[in-house]
């Protein structure tokens, strides 16, 4: 039996895709991934391109990324077609949702150029656009942090149901235990404001109503970018004139858009050697082969009216931007990862792939993905909110996943001693202070090896009915308080704790 | 076997059998109720005070499922002293099974994060190399529970295997703690329950009674091998820890916290909890008149 090259692509497709999946599946405590859950995203030249360029730095993992963006000279986009896993998803989704005529919005062919020229000169200005326009980074955050959790609460419903009306009870409480121990945390994380990373993903999916494909085809920066490259490529679809019969099938089946009103001319820059054409092609006119790159080929060109325009409006965009800058001195609860860097340099580098926020939920659970609360520039960005979770003090996961080093590496005893913020209490909340009664919950949780949060006994006399009693009234050590925010997080009351971290005293660090 | 542990067993063997002749011959014996063992292995200080107290048997018969309520709450080895010896832990899980237990249940609502803290304390891999079942607390396993003669906690979240298990074997570790001086045997219960656990705290003293009046254990286990002198419940510094290498082992469960506290330099006059539990009647804490048989493996 001969196998199709059609076939051999749809499973590549599927493995790289489980790949990536498994990348995601890795990231959690017990962290001892085979894999690097990185992987996928320092494979990719445009998070590689954006950060180095953003931020000022050459790291020597981003040398992967060169395989990706030199891959085009041989095989041309075949990336997008073969191995990108939104790619995979989204052609999933397409069997679903596309209309089953393609439309094509030709005109919109090198809008991906002018998104790609923005990303580019954003980051040359220092604004780091990734989160929006990579699709890598875009689909880690989306399976990371909401597919994930949102797998988890479906695995718990069903198990929990199951063992609830008593079919197999201890069976599935083992299934459940031995879940925790290697893929799941033992309680479901919880995540605010989902709805924003969740929104970007459906419409990049959603546009797929419009016709198949259609981020790949119109807006994806490293679509366009990896096509510049695919231009100089010398595999090319050859069609035979002899066998040819201008029926359109294959200009019907194109994914991407590639093939020309005449169906023999290919635009290199679109194809995705998805093999859709040469497979349904009636006369068998298509093959796939090497020729000098000119040939059969069409070029998609930014014209340099929309290039000087775009470059301008990314200028304007990133100023605009900066001058959007929230007031430093209202974000005292905004509590970065531990080993952060400085404020600028991290916005610069952080990708918002939510890699950090995922290996979080499955250990101390701070980390959440911020709306607005610091900023435009701030956009899912990981803060640490203490009362959905806390730093677990042997933790130090979020440095060691993080692909671009926004979160520096720390080893755990460094990580221990790098302070995320400062505790402080309210006392108008506090119970001791407020009540005269006994609590210090969060003195006996304070995980530092002399406690940070120290104890003053005092014995008080009731005004009204005079009766003594002996009360701890606890208070903070500066200079042991680490941050880590157990304190607010075990903290008894509703609503607000009596303790709460704030930003002042906390330690960033110089990349 | 060694020359040393030949003869340990020798004793051991030796000493039971002259122990139980007077039962075979008919007269009654009586066994202690509270026993304190010293300078030994875990393992067998812990096999040391069963015999003392005449056997496993006399406190898990056959075909019980067993509930062992070790302290695996915070992310620390265990030569921080944060959490339970887990040889201690062992040890107990074998002599249950010894004993013919159907089923040995270990679990505990952690502090920390359960997966981190189930791995650091290594009570989990120790107690599952001898068959103990090792599973992890979950929301929807907690039973709202009405407490009979609650002071202040009239009802509250109890854990769905206290009420499942015929046994449960209380292993707390000996440590310090702010409010209440020490923190033993009765506040190892606060892992069983769920809810706000915080609000415990307030009153502690009360409130740890009331839930010791709903979480019954038939047999405390003092571990007071390391125990952790300051920075407690959750200590983290080595310098806080000192050996005692003693184990305090009884059926009355107030009686254990006190010779505890007295263990830890405490009087447990002083120990508002224990007081409170001798007074709702729950046992003896004079350690003047209930003294503890005391083996020590050191002259």
């Amino acid at each position: 039996m001969k196998i199709r090259p059609l076939t051999v692509r749809k499973v590549a497709q599927i493995v790289f895709f489980l790949l990536f999946v498994l990348t995601v599946f890795q990231a959690t405590y017990p962290f001892k991934p085979w894999l690097p859950p990185e992987l996928f995203l320092w494979l990719d030249p445009l998070t590689a391109l954006t950060t180095q360029i953003a931020a000022h730095f050459f790291d020597v993992v981003f040398i992967l990324a060169l395989i990706v963006l030199l891959s085009p000279l041989v095989f041309g986009r075949a990336f997008c077609g073969w191995i990108c896993p939104l790619g995979t998803v989204i052609d999933g989704c397409d069997h679903v949702i596309a209309p089953k005529k393609a439309r094509d919005y030709r005109r919109l062919r090198p809008l991906k150029l002018a998104i790609l020229t923005a990303v580019i000169i954003l980051a040359v200005c220092g604004v780091q656009s990734a989160w929006l326009l990579d699709p890598l980074p875009i689909l880690w955050r989306s399976m990371g942090v909401i597919g994930m959790a949102f797998l988890f609460l479906l695995v718990d419903v069903i198990l929990n149901g199951l063992i609830a009306i008593g079919i197999f009870p201890g069976t599935f409480g083992n299934l459940q235990d031995w879940l925790s121990g290697y893929l799941f945390p033992v309680s479901n994380p919880e995540f605010g404001g989902l709805f924003a990373p969740l929104l970007i993903l459906l419409i990049i999916l959603g546009l797929s109503r419009l016709t198949k494909r259609f981020w790949c085809r119109y807006l994806c920066p490293l679509g366009a970018l990896l096509g510049l490259v695919a231009r100089l490529s010398p595999l090319c679809r050859i069609v035979n004139p002899a066998k040819c019969t201008a029926c359109g099938v294959c200009k019907h089946k194109c994914k991407t858009d590639a093939i020309e009103d005449d169906f023999v001319t290919t635009a290199k820059s679109e194809c995705i050697l998805c093999l859709n054409c040469k497979d349904d092609c009636p006369g068998e006119a298509i093959t796939f082969g090497w020729r000098s790159p000119k040939q059969m080929a069409n070029r998609v060109d930014l014209s340099r009216r929309a290039f000087l325009g775009t470059g301008l409006a990314a200028v304007a965009g990133a100023g605009l931007l900066k001058i959007n800058k929230i007031d430093p001195r209202q974000t005292d609860r905004l509590i970065r990862p531990p080993g952060a860097l400085l404020e600028d340099d991290f916005l610069e580098r952080c990708i918002r792939c939510g890699e950090c926020v995922r290996i979080c939920s499955t250990s101390g659970k701070c980390l959440q993905l911020s709306v607005l609360e610091n900023g435009l520039e701030g956009f899912l960005t990981p803060l640490a909110q203490y009362r959905r979770g806390y730093c677990e003090f042997n933790c130090n996961l979020c440095g060691q996943i993080c692909p671009t080093k926004a979160i520096q590496p720390q080893s755990v005893p460094q990580k221990q001693t790098t302070k995320m913020g400062q505790a402080i209490f309210l006392k108008d909340r506090c119970i001791p202070y407020r009540l005269n009664e006994n609590c210090i919950v969060c003195e006996e949780h304070c995980p530092t090896p002399e406690k940070a949060i120290k104890i003053i006994t005092k014995e008080y006399i009731d005004p009204v009915s005079g009766d003594k009693r002996i009360i701890n009234y606890p208070y903070v050590d500066e200079l042991l308080c680490i941050g880590c925010g157990i304190c607010e997080n075990k903290c008894p009351l509703n609503g607000e704790a009596g303790v709460i971290v704030v930003r002042e005293g906390e330690e960033r660090l110089i990349a | 076997m060694d020359r040393r542990k030949f003869i340990k067993t020798g004793a051991i063997l030796t000493g039971s059998f002259v122990l139980g002749v007077p039962r075979i011959l008919g007269k009654e014996i009586t066994y202690p109720d509270l026993v304190m063992v010293k300078n030994g292995q875990p393992a067998e200080m812990i096999r040391q005070a069963f015999n003392m107290l005449g056997g496993v048997t006399r406190f898990v018969t056959k075909g019980d499922s067993v509930l062992l309520k070790p302290n695996l709450s915070w992310d620390r080895a265990p030569e921080y002293a944060a959490t339970t010896n887990p040889e201690l832990v062992a040890e107990v899980v074998r002599q249950c099974y010894q004993a013919g237990a159907k089923n040995v249940i270990i679990l505990d609502n952690t502090c920390n994060d359960a997966r981190r803290s189930y791995d650091s304390c290594k009570i989990p891999e120790y107690a599952k190399a001898v068959g103990a079942d090792v599973r992890f607390v979950r929301d929807n396993q907690f039973v709202d529970t009405e407490i009979p003669g609650a002071t202040r906690m009239k009802n509250w979240p109890v854990h769905e295997e206290v009420f499942k298990a015929d046994k449960i074997i209380n292993i707390p570790i000996l440590k310090h703690h702010q409010i209440s001086g020490i923190t033993s045997g009765f506040k190892n219960m606060m892992g069983l329950v769920g809810g706000n656990r915080g609000r415990i705290h307030r009153p502690f003293a009360e409130n740890i009674v009331d839930i010791n009046r709903i979480i019954k254990p038939h047999l405390t286990i003092m571990d007071a091998i390391r125990i952790l002198r300051r920075n407690g419940p959750v200590g983290g510094d080595l310098k806080d820890v000192e050996r005692l290498d003693t184990i305090i082992v009884g059926a009355d469960r107030v009686l254990v916290d006190a010779w505890a506290a007295k263990l830890f330099g405490v009087n447990p006059q002083d120990v508002e909890y224990i007081k409170l539990a001798h007074a709702a009647g729950m046992g003896q804490m004079d350690v003047v008149k209930y003294q503890p048989v005391t083996y020590s493996f050191k002259a």
